[in-house]
């Protein structure tokens, strides 16, 4: 990975919880759940479009490295910022970790 | 018996909250792919709208991952990503790919911890500045 991949990978990264953060809950606030939808096609579409459709994010291995992990780690950052409890998470965030596993071993079997 | 209710309620939380990230997980690293080889960019859009809306609906409107106010958010983002990475593993049967792909989650998750600590610290200044513009105080 070179120092230019690393920086476009970087603000691939940047963008997604970025605009997550700052336009989910204000969309869902002006639309109801609909809101929701119209968020997963206008954010996550688009910024799909710019991580993996034309490719900020940059795969150096094998192990396919989804902008959604940004997302992930990036909602947790904002909200231990916030001052959320990180402690009280951990038994989420490892069941979380365990379900994307099993999901990726359930996958596994049959692709 | 107050003990066993709690523990009965934990155990059952933190299985929704598997199941939740796994279905999302399946859904996205399984389906998406499909899509975009189809129909291109549009494809990997609409996947987007109809896979997202659908598990956000489940996963956070309704709620299946399990999230209070004063714990620290857990999106199904994680489990996904988690899910992506797995997938390759369990593909390839070893853990090579992921000591090939450890620059990219690296640069990754720094740059997703980055994107959200600036974004609540923008986020801070906009509600400041709506809560000043009401009462008149600019």
């Amino acid at each position: 990975m070179t120092i230019q991949l690393a920086v476009s990978t970087f603000f691939g990264a940047f963008i997604f919880p970025f605009l997550i953060i700052i336009c989910w809950d204000e969309m869902v606030k002006a639309f109801g759940a609909v809101g929701g939808w119209m968020a997963a096609g206008l954010i996550v579409g688009t910024t799909w479009t710019l991580n993996h459709g034309v490719g900020m994010i940059y795969q150096s291995g094998g192990a396919w490295v989804d902008m959604a992990l940004a997302a992930g780690v990036g909602l947790l950052a904002s909200s231990i910022y916030k001052g959320h409890s990180f402690k009280k998470a951990i038994p989420t965030i490892l069941s979380s970790i365990i379900g994307g596993i099993g999901g990726g071993f359930i996958i596994a079997a049959f692709i | 018996m107050y003990k066993y209710i709690r523990l009965r309620g934990d155990i059952i939380k933190n299985f929704s909250t598997m199941i939740g990230g796994g279905i999302a997980g399946i859904f996205v690293m399984s389906v998406w792919g499909e899509f975009a080889d189809s129909y291109g960019i549009a494809g990997g859009w609409f996947a987007a709208m109809i896979i997202i809306g659908t598990m956000w609906f489940l996963n956070h409107y309704v709620g299946i991952i399990h999230n209070s106010d004063y714990e620290a958010w857990v999106d199904m983002g994680l489990a996904i990503g988690v899910c992506g990475i797995s997938r390759d593993l369990f593909l390839s049967k070893s853990f090579y790919p992921l000591l090939q792909s450890s620059p990219t989650i690296i640069v990754v998750v720094l740059g997703g911890i980055a994107g959200g600590i600036a974004a609540t610290a923008v986020q801070k200044t906009l509600h400041n500045k709506s809560k000043n513009a009401t009462q008149g105080l600019k």
